[in-house]
């Protein structure tokens, strides 16, 4: 299982990179144009079209918090190099999402509750997530060796993942500003069907957009290293 | 030989990352417990009938603001707020309601009881996940499933 060496699932993203950005592509631009053409909610009026970015992207910091996680910990106790680069590659891209989410969310926030900013559960356990992928990618660059970067940052990695639930269950377990969820939930979806395929598609084009934005840094990474080990040969 | 050496490697490993993860998470889960009224971010009226020393206490209210009860009177918004139980707090508020602020809608008022009226100084507007656009709505109307207003 742990053939898989840096070099070999570098090699097998780049190949496949250039058909998953054209699926981005394809499914972005079809989003759009279906967030123009689509009906404004009855209540919020046009500014809950910004939930087509905003929920994606909600969706995206959480599940790459819960792959960096899953990595760190494999790479712990297995000392996969593999792994340990999957969860390097994958903070900086959380760090963005999750900068979109709060960003766009405040914007929501304004149009609609009338401020920006609220300390409720969930956007207090948001901003806690971004802060982790920061003090990730801090860990990652202030140590010489990047074995020891890996091994630090990955136990940052771990326990951040107990905060997942808690952004995921903070509008259910305690009274919120912030609505409920509303397709990942009991009961199903709370939406008409034409927003929730709309939802879908432009998750799933971001969602490319991660994969083919992730295998470009994992490459840049795994090449570095290449040129560096060749240096201190050469040496 | 080796591959049983590696295997109690591993387990050691498993076992230290267990260990953190779950002190981790059981301090987290105190803490939230403890402070699982101070997270919260309102009470409902129903609330405030068991909480004592609530007059001149800076406090935030949610609920839904009752049906014909929004009214704009000598330069100020007085309305209920009610929640399930059908318990209801008046409310006065001086400057300009959020765009989104409808009867039968979800409201969060922040300030201080004085006199058993509710002054409040910040008024947000909580709408909650469902999203339809009013077609559907018309239809659900035409098909008598609409239950809002």
């Amino acid at each position: 299982m742990f053939a898989i060496t840096p070099n070999i699932l570098s090699n097998f993203m780049i190949s496949l990179s250039r058909y998953v950005i054209l699926l981005s592509l394809v499914l972005i631009s079809f989003s759009i144009f279906l967030i123009i053409f689509l009906e404004n909610d009855y209540y919020q009026g046009i500014s809950f079209k910004i939930m087509f970015i905003h929920v994606p992207t909600a969706w995206l910091s959480l599940a790459i918090f819960l792959v960096m996680g899953i990595s760190s910990i494999i790479g712990l106790i297995f000392k996969s190099p593999t792994a340990f680069t999957v969860a390097r590659s994958l903070s900086p891209i959380g760090l963005i999402m999750s900068i979109i989410v709060l960003v766009t969310g405040s914007i929501w926030g304004n149009l609609t509750w009338g401020s920006y900013w609220v300390w409720d559960a969930r956007l207090t356990s948001m901003l806690i997530l971004a802060f982790i992928y920061l003090g990730h990618i801090l860990l990652l660059y202030s140590f010489e060796h990047f074995q020891k970067a890996d091994f630090a940052a990955s136990i940052l990695a771990i326990i951040g993942l107990v905060n997942l639930p808690i952004v995921k269950f903070s509008v259910d377990w305690w009274t919120t500003l912030h609505q409920e969820s509303s397709v990942l939930r009991m009961g199903g979806p709370s939406m008409t069907n034409d927003y929730l395929i709309t939802l879908l598609v432009s998750f799933f084009g971001i969602f490319m957009l991660t994969i083919f934005w992730f295998s470009n840094i994992f490459y840049i990474i795994v090449e570095k290293r290449k040129i560096e080990r060749s240096k201190l040969l050469n040496d | 030989m080796r591959i049983i050496k590696l295997n109690n490697q591993i387990k050691k490993r498993f076992i230290f990352l267990i260990i953190i993860f779950a002190c981790f998470s059981t301090s987290i889960f105190l803490i939230g417990y403890s402070l699982k009224d101070q997270i919260a971010y309102f009470v409902e009226p129903t609330d405030l009938k068991s909480m004592d020393g609530i007059e001149n206490k800076y406090l935030r209210v949610g609920g839904l603001v009752k049906t014909n009860s929004l009214k704009f009177l000598d330069g100020k918004w007085i309305f209920e707020v009610v929640d399930q139980n059908q318990n209801s707090v008046n409310v006065v508020f001086s400057k300009t309601l959020p765009n989104l602020v409808e009867e039968n809608k979800g409201i969060i008022v922040e300030g201080k009881f004085i006199d058993n009226i509710f002054v409040a100084e910040i008024v947000l507007a909580k709408h909650d996940e469902n999203y339809m656009p009013q077609s559907a709505i018309d239809k659900l109307k035409e098909e008598g499933k609409w239950r809002g207003n």
